[in-house]
């Protein structure tokens, strides 16, 4: 009647029920926590220099320790661990036992601040790994290596603060934010180009946002951002970031990468002293928009990533053929076509002031006089003539279809709006310092007629279809 | 107390009486609460089933078929003590959890991490809640298979399908409650399988006018997208509607099991001579009942009782047989639960994030049969063919009529040829239409514009249940048994959600793409 049968499973289910109880249990009284708590309570007694000390060591009870800070909305429960953080006997123990480094602790009481406002972490959590968050725990802020621990002070203090008082690597990141040009394709806050993706907030962004799988080492957000900076392209295959850093410049800027957070600490937590507003002169604009790509801009350079040659802006042959409305007109435009942005207010971001202190930087080695005045329009342009003498003469550098490109010297060409009279020139005068020679009279030694019918099918070029 | 001697003959004193209470406490404590004491005799081991409210739901006494362990396999039992545990420790979970979406999540990782067993808790629940679904499929294939589902039974087998669905919800409710990125890519899945009739209602052009899809998925969500008012209504389906519904299911389920003559049995069991029990049933010659006949209790009740000439002779009283068999299975049930809950955590991702979608977006695994589906077509695969599945289930009691051969494993010998033909033919056609799609494409691969109707008429979810169809009634025409229809249509449907949802859970990646495994993937 199967009773024997059902009599031995009970027997032996219950045995596994109750070992499987007990080794539960286990578990839950000796979690991990609770002998760091031991080990610390033991190694006070031990050093204890007076009875008083030994008999307060003695009273420490073995318990789950954390901080609540209602304003930040977190509990703190990393004290569990880590119970000589306040304790000066502690400075040179390991960890999790060591005392805070520096004197951060005076400034900011950890009954204030708490531990994760700065060090990022899972605070609730109650063992190592999960605490930590580093590999597999679905925790998208795991603590901060040491070496990027600055960025978490720009959350309530001023730069002028932090290059003063132990926060010089946010400093310094900054500095490096401005002059590498980043926000030639970076958008932050709004402003800047759209080459590359938004990194406003990308301090908080989730780690799901980046795309971790060529990342080596612990798969977090500041291995991405660093390892980003070293070669763009091992960690994005498809970028066409420009990023020539020095290894310690590459951890200044992900320092400072992450302090643009989303969330903002409440009024209370915060101490500006001085805002001093980023300068906004034609120097450190043009270096903050425009040195990533055209550099100091004197010379003309292929570049390899974008595949074309870019042309060389601060080039005197080149402030001096062209003129201040039409140099507006392509910051604020763009160069449909190329990686060169729209700058104006509604894209990029630019005010018009702005970008007329940019020019003003670009031309402020612009020579003296006009050049020579073409006179396009008094010229009967021939397009056939001129499309047979440009494929002859332009399409080796410029490409059949004008749009430079790949493996050649020359700039694309396709180009709307382009003024006809400062094309002639260009084509006369040539462009020194860069492969561009002249091939008027002085050079080549076309003739204005060649030159005009050259231009005339030139600016046929941006309103053929795209190839 | 000097005095007790002489009011002896008189009626004894308060006092006394007292006393003698107290000290009798224990017996009479044991005797109120078990009525008649420890039985010691047939008759009080009735008394026993009888008199105990949680026992009378069983007969006083057992067929001996209904204790043989390979008849049931226990699975009725496990997945009602299933459901026992999820109850218990979903009320411990309750004590922790509200359901609010800014705290939802801490409350998880508080449990997690400092609650008292928490961790371990929700892993008992959610493990019990899955394990749920896998064993009231087994108890349904049980029931198919040892044609369990006849005589007076086919109502109670649609009470079954009832309790399979609202397992399948109530697992699906719990699932949103950590309001983790898990929870909230599945709500969206899932509101969005709900709107799947818009795909039927805008070919109509009617979708401004009845928009069936759009307003099931709005009263789901409580909004257009998922937020606190979505968690409040999951939480009320999880805590209170679904449970409600399936005790009162549950309840009929076993009450109509009793009245129907307890768990189903063979008329008779033939001997393999292996020292097996050669059970015949009762040859009756005389007494004023004829012979293989049943009886209703007068006018009272109509159909068949449980006892009336039936095989008395090979009965057993159920105390303590039968509760000796259920004890042990659900103590089993929990020694599992709990042991692979000691070492399996259940799943918790990061924070609900409506920027970040995951890639890919699954449901829970038990869905994601239905989501391959529904990569062919949302409204086919989310409401169609589950639909189409669930009816077939419900009709195959009425569709297979034949009384014989009840309560024996595959009915016959060629019930198990026909289960493992339809075993091995579905299993190909569903991996190979699955091979098909995956290295082909469908319509919408090959002809870019064509119309949307053509995709919900004919896809390959369609294509495979109506051979599932066809088969069966094939294999009704030639073995001339619907039994033999029911087996095959039951196999097939088995495998092709096992299949489906392997396919679902293992093979399909980002962009619900083709990957061996998850190792493949091209991110993270």
């Amino acid at each position: 009647m199967n009773s024997r049968f059902y009599l031995s499973l009970l027997l032996i289910s219950s045995l596994v029920l109750i070992a499987f109880v007990g080794i539960a249990f286990n578990r839950e009284f000796t979690p991990e926590w609770k002998w760091y708590q031991t080990e610390y309570k033991d190694f006070l007694v031990k050093n204890a220099k007076d009875e008083s000390t030994r008999q307060r060591a003695e009273r420490i009870e073995i318990g789950m320790q954390q901080i609540y800070l209602k304003s930040l909305k977190k509990s703190d429960r990393c004290v569990s661990c880590h119970m000589g953080v306040e304790n000066p006997l502690m400075a040179d123990a390991e960890q999790p036992f060591r005392q805070h480094s520096g004197n951060y602790l005076e400034n900011h009481p950890i009954a204030k601040f708490g531990c994760t406002a700065c060090h990022n972490g899972q605070g609730r959590a109650m063992n190592r790994r999960e605490a930590h968050g580093k590999e597999h725990t679905h925790w998208d802020f795991p603590i901060i290596p040491t070496k990027y621990i600055h960025s978490s002070c720009a959350q309530c203090h001023d730069n002028e603060m932090l290059k003063q008082e132990g926060g010089e690597k946010v400093a310094r990141g900054e500095e490096l934010f401005r002059e590498k040009g980043c926000k030639g394709c970076h958008k932050h806050n709004g402003k800047g180009g759209d080459l590359g993706k938004d990194i406003t907030g990308i301090g908080s962004k989730p780690f799901a946002y980046f795309p971790m799988k060529h990342v080596v080492g612990d798969h977090h957000l500041y291995n991405w951002i660093k390892q980003h900076f070293d070669d763009p392209r091992e960690i994005v295959p498809e970028s066409d970031m420009r990023a020539f850093l020095t290894e310690e410049e590459a951890e200044l800027l992900t320092t400072y990468m992450l302090t643009f957070k989303v969330e903002q600490m409440p009024r209370n937590y915060t101490l500006i002293k001085n805002i001093i507003f980023p300068k906004t002169d034609g120097e450190s604009l043009y270096k903050m928009y425009c040195i990533a790509c055209h550099a100091d801009g004197k010379v003309s350079l292929y570049d390899e990533i974008f595949e074309r040659t870019i042309p060389a802006i601060g080039n005197p042959a080149f402030t001096k053929s062209i003129d201040d409305r039409h140099l507006r007109e392509i910051i604020k435009e763009g160069r449909p076509g190329t990686q060169m942005t729209a700058w104006n207010k509604n894209a990029a971001g630019l005010s018009d002031e702005e970008i007329d202190e940019i020019i003003k930087y670009i031309t402020r080695e612009r020579p003296a006089g006009k050049p020579r005045v073409f006179g396009f329009t008094g010229f009967k342009a021939d397009k056939k003539r001129g499309e047979e003498l440009y494929k002859v003469r332009c399409a080796l550098c410029h490409g059949d279809d004008g749009k430079g490109g790949k493996r050649r010297l020359g700039i694309s060409l396709r180009l709307k709006n382009v003024n006809p009279e400062f094309l002639s020139i260009t084509v006369r005068d040539g462009r020194a310092g860069t492969p561009m020679v002249p091939f008027g009279k002085e050079g080549v030694g076309l003739g204005d007629q060649d030159i005009a019918d050259m231009v005339a099918y030139v600016r046929t070029l941006s309103k053929s279809k795209k190839k | 107390m000097k005095n007790s001697n002489d009011i002896q003959n008189e009626s004894p004193s308060g006092l006394a009486k007292y006393k003698d209470n107290l000290l009798s406490l224990k017996s009479s404590f044991l005797g109120s609460f078990l009525r008649s004491g420890m039985p010691t005799s047939d008759k009080s081991r009735t008394a026993v089933v009888v008199n105990n409210f949680f026992l009378h739901l069983h007969g006083a006494k057992t067929h001996i078929n209904t204790l043989r362990p390979s008849f049931t396999l226990g699975l009725g039992i496990i997945s009602f003590s299933l459901l026992v545990i999820a109850f218990i420790s979903g009320g411990f979970l309750m004590v922790y959890y509200s359901p609010a979406i800014e705290t939802a999540y801490n409350n998880i990782k508080d449990i997690n991490f400092v609650v008292f067993g928490g961790r371990l808790m929700r892993n008992v629940h959610k493990w019990s809640g899955e394990a749920m679904i896998i064993f009231v499929l087994l108890h349904m294939a049980r029931v198919v298979y040892t044609n369990s589902y006849k005589r007076g039974r086919e109502f109670n087998w649609v009470i079954g399908v009832i309790l399979l669905i609202v397992t399948f919800v109530v697992n699906l409710t719990g699932y949103m409650l950590p309001w983790d990125q898990l929870s909230y890519w599945a709500l969206v899945i899932v509101a969005n399988i709900a709107a799947a009739p818009k795909e039927l209602t805008d070919i109509f052009g009617i979708t401004q006018y009845f928009d069936i899809g759009g307003d099931t998925k709005k009263i789901l969500l409580g909004g257009t997208e998922p937020g606190q008012d979505s968690l409040t209504r999951v939480y009320l389906l999880h805590i209170i509607v679904l449970p409600l519904a399936i005790c009162t299911a549950l309840g009929v389920h076993f009450w109509r099991i009793r009245k129907d003559g307890g768990l189903s049995k063979p008329d008779a069991i033939k001997s393999t001579g292996n020292g097996v029990v050669n059970i015949t049933p009762a040859q009756k010659t005389g007494g004023i009942f004829p012979t293989h006949k049943t009886y209703g209790l007068m006018e009272l009740a109509k159909g068949r009782t449980p006892a009336v000439d039936n095989d008395v002779e090979n009965t057993v009283t159920s105390w303590p047989h039968l509760f000796i068999a259920e004890i042990a299975i659900f103590i089993l049930t929990l020694a599992a639960v709990i042991a692979y809950s000691y070492f399996v955590d259940a799943p918790l991702k990061e924070l609900a994030n409506p920027m970040i979608p995951e890639n890919p977006a699954k449901a829970p695994w038990y869905f994601l049969g239905l989501q391959e589906l529904v990569s062919y077509s949302a409204f086919m695969g989310g409401q169609g063919l589950p639909g189409l599945a669930i009816a077939g289930l419900l009709m195959i009691p009425y569709l297979d009529r034949e009384q014989e051969d009840i309560g024996i494993w595959f009915s016959n010998r060629q019930g198990k040829m026909i289960a493992l033909e339809s075993f091995v033919v579905s299993a190909i056609t569903v991996i190979g239409s699955l091979a098909f799609v995956i290295n082909f494409g469908w319509f919408r691969n090959w002809w870019p514009n064509i119309h949307q109707l053509w995709i919900i008429a004919i896809n390959p979810g369609n294509l495979l249940l109506g051979f599932v169809v066809a088969y069966s009634l094939w294999v009704i025409k030639r073995t001339d048994s619907t039994r033999m229809g029911a087996i095959s249509l039951f196999t097939m449907f088995l495998v092709s959600y096992v299949i489906l949802t392997y396919t679902g859970t293992v093979l399909r990646g980002p962009n619900w793409e083709f990957y061996w495994s998850a190792s493949q993937w091209p991110i993270h």
